[in-house]
């Protein structure tokens, strides 16, 4: 019989096919669907986050387990409630305009998907309306910005301002990161947050989604 | 200056490979294939205009395939050798082939200053104080800008990196720009110094750093500086970042593959828009994202020798990449990586040798650690000399003449050539006693003085007033522009 401590192992060793019989399983059995994500898949890539930070686990083993992750996600999607799926949270992330680094960036994103985030990714040279207007159409909760030059970093603060004057900064939290970007300059601008790397970011994204 | 050349004389000087001939030539054809089976996408119409004409499959507006034809013919116009020459038009670097110069990288966001040993955001002034250092250390041979200062404007802080390094050496330079307009307000700057612009395009002064998206995506800021630069005959390097197991596949040969095919093609273009435009290509192949920290290594092992071999085997010469660390510190570790990378370009050839003095992966500079990297350059130097066998160095007859029981120490000879021989500045070879008599002090600590010495003794050549005065109004215009 399968149990939730089989379900965080496969996460763990990013084992797609036994995370989606192992669901499955758990599901004939009568498991709630809301437990097997919390304390099965959430928790597996709760230790996969843990073993990439004492840097035993490397990213690309850590994003096998992300990806695997989703495809579980995928299958307890129709079983949660509305309310529990909402509790994931959606982000709209992008590299700033003027900016085209993007490969920090792109580790934020696949990380955040492993970590349960629907992530809608505007790509580099994000202005700062094209932010707005995806906060918008998107209903999100987390914008997540990336600089990685201190030409562009205004940028951050000029995106700030643009959700400010259309009346939506209070609907959001903000999140920034990138090689030159400090905490004390997050603060500054006004922003919630700040990843010093991809997966720091990842778990302040989760403090807000629990809050 | 500093004559490091491997390979001067057949057999006699050190010289290392990697790659063999027929394994060059395999990473050749595999850019081809990639030019005309994938292509690249440029972002600027120009150069999608150029290669059409020339006989590039275009689609989608942009994706450009390249046939090799094109590649091959533009080897026959690219120069094997570039020179740059020093503030006062003097020829100083004449790069190619085996022969390597050495100089700093440019914009290190922070400095572990060597008075406070703090690290702090860099500033101005600390440019201005690397310049004057670098004008004073033997064997940095180029400069770039070595610090991003952060107490200036920031839309145009390459213009007041540019005047810093005009002003405070008069080493040949390399101009890392944002955007375009930068650019060419350095050579704006440039064409001031040395007198008009075909003074610049025949003594240049400067040479660019440009950088392209991937190997397979080129910026439009990248194409025109490219474009620019080309129809000025100005040198610049052509540098896309396809890093391994990111935006290219993780194995050498394959990154290196697709870095390549976006070098080969930047190469076409700079000499369709002009023939002999000065191109140079990365000296070191096969950047890798370290999986467990996401920093991208500067002081990897394998990145290194198999790009300088790619290059010679072109026949293009080369932007190599060393005396650069990860560490965060001026430690062992600084030392040991910045001595082995300095080491290995030396050894394989490389010619323009950037990033001297880089700690903390590219994020951090260290006046006393360019200070150590001098050092080992001395070192190198007198390392990678041939050595001369003939009757002078032989002298048989004087063997002959003071017989097994003599000694050397009053000869001529010797006092004729003791000076030959290698002595080091910075690295210490007392006795126990004699160290201790000095101040029993590490490495670091005589770098730090050794920096301190410098900055208060050496004076820099400085710009002729009116010369100075027209350079700064082009940052003024720039800045009025905003
Ligand atoms: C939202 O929440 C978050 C939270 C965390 C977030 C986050 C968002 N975003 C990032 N993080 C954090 O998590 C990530 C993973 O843990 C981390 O992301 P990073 O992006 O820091 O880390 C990546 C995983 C790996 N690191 C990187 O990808 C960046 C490495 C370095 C070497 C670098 C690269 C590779 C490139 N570059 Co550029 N580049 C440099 C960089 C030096 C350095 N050591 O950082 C830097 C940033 N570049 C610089 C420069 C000068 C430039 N670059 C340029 C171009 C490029 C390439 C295109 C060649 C390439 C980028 C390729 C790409 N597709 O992204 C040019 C600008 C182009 C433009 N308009 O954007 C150009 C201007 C050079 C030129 N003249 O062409 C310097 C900064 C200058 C400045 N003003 O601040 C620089 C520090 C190098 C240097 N020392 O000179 C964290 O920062």
């Amino acid at each position: 019989m399968a149990n939730l401590q089989d379900l965080t192992e496969a996460v763990i060793k990013g084992d797609e096919d036994k995370i989606k019989l192992t669901i499955l399983e758990l599901l004939n059995a009568g498991t709630p669907a809301k437990e097997i994500m919390d304390d099965g898949l959430i928790a597996g890539m709760n230790i996969v986050g843990g073993k990439m930070e004492t840097e035993e686990m490397f990213i690309p083993e850590v994003l096998m387990s992300a990806k695997a992750m989703s495809a579980g996600v995928e299958i307890l999607k129709p079983q949660l409630t509305d309310e529990e799926n909402a509790a994931s949270g959606t982000m709209i992330l992008g590299t700033v305009q003027g900016d085209l680094h993007d490969i920090g960036k792109n580790l934020v994103k696949m990380l955040m998907e492993g970590a349960g985030f629907s992530v809608i990714d505007l790509g580099t040279d994000v202005p700062p309306a094209a932010f707005v207007d995806a906060i918008k159409e998107h209903n999100a909760d987390i914008v997540a910005m990336s600089a990685l030059l201190t030409t562009t970093m205004p940028k951050m603060k000029e995106t700030m301002e643009a959700m400010e004057n259309a009346g939506i900064r209070d609907q959001v939290k903000v999140l920034v990161g990138g090689a030159p970007v400090t905490e004390n300059y997050a603060d500054e601008i006004g922003a919630d947050g700040y990843g010093y790397d991809a997966g720091s970011a990842v778990r302040i994204a989760k403090e807000y989604m629990t809050n | 200056m500093t004559t490091i050349c491997s390979n001067q004389q057949a057999l006699n000087s050190p010289l290392a490979k990697k790659l063999s001939e027929d394994q060059c030539r395999k990473l050749y054809w595999a850019c081809l294939e990639i030019l005309e089976r994938t292509g690249v996408q440029l972002f600027e119409q120009e150069a999608v205009d150029l290669l059409k004409k020339a006989g590039a499959h275009i689609s989608d507006g942009n994706r450009v395939r390249i046939p090799a034809g094109l590649v091959e013919k533009a080897f026959a116009t690219a120069p094997k050798k570039i020179t740059l020459c020093d503030r006062n038009g003097k020829r100083v670097i004449q790069a190619g082939g085996h022969q390597s110069y050495f100089g700093t990288g440019s914009d290190c966001l922070n400095i572990l200053d060597h008075r406070t040993g703090e690290r702090r955001q860099a500033v101005l002034k600390d440019i201005e104080e690397g310049m004057k250092l670098c004008d004073a250390l033997e064997h940095i041979d180029f400069v770039m800008s070595m610090f991003l200062p952060s107490d200036v404007p920031q839309e145009t802080l390459d213009r007041y990196e540019m005047e810093a390094m005009l002003n405070y050496t008069t080493k040949p330079i390399i101009y890392v720009t944002t955007e375009f307009s930068g650019c060419m307000d350095a050579v704006k700057m440039a064409e001031i110094v040395a007198g008009g612009p075909d003074a610049l395009a025949q003594n240049p002064v400067a040479a660019c750093y440009i950088n392209v998206t991937t190997g397979l995506r080129h910026n439009k800021e990248a194409l025109q500086k490219l474009l620019y630069l080309s129809e000025k005959g100005l040198p610049f390097t052509y540098i896309p970042s396809a890093q391994g197991g990111v935006t290219a596949p993780i194995t050498i040969a394959s990154t290196m593959a697709v870095n390549n095919a976006g070098v080969l093609a930047g190469l076409v273009i700079s000499q369709l828009k002009r023939e002999g435009a000065p191109f140079i290509m990365p000296g070191w192949g096969g950047n890798m994202l370290d999986m467990r920290t996401t920093i991208q290594p500067y002081a990897d092992p394998e990145k290194r020798g198999q790009a300088i071999d790619f290059a010679h085997f072109l026949g293009i010469p080369t932007f190599g990449l060393a005396g650069c660390s990860e560490s965060k510190l001026v430690d062992e570790q600084a030392a040991a990586e910045a001595a082995l990378t300095l080491f290995t370009d030396a050894i394989f050839g490389g010619n323009f040798v950037h990033d001297v003095g880089y700690l903390e992966s590219g994020l951090c500079g260290s006046l006393p650690q360019l200070a150590i990297c001098n050092e080992i350059l001395s070192w190198l130097d007198a390392f990678m000399k041939g050595i001369e066998i003939s009757d002078e160095t032989l002298c048989l007859d004087l063997i002959d003449e003071i017989g097994p029981e003599g000694q050397y120490l009053d000869c001529r000879h010797t006092l004729d050539h003791f000076r030959e021989r290698w002595y080091p500045n910075l690295f210490d070879r007392s006795s126990y006693d004699g160290w201790q008599a000095k101040g029993g002090k590490s490495l670091g600590e005589r770098a730090v003085e050794d920096v301190d010495r410098i900055l208060q003794e050496h004076k820099p050549e400085p710009l002729p007033k009116d010369i100075a005065k027209a350079v700064h109004k082009v940052t003024e215009d720039a800045e009025s522009k905003i």
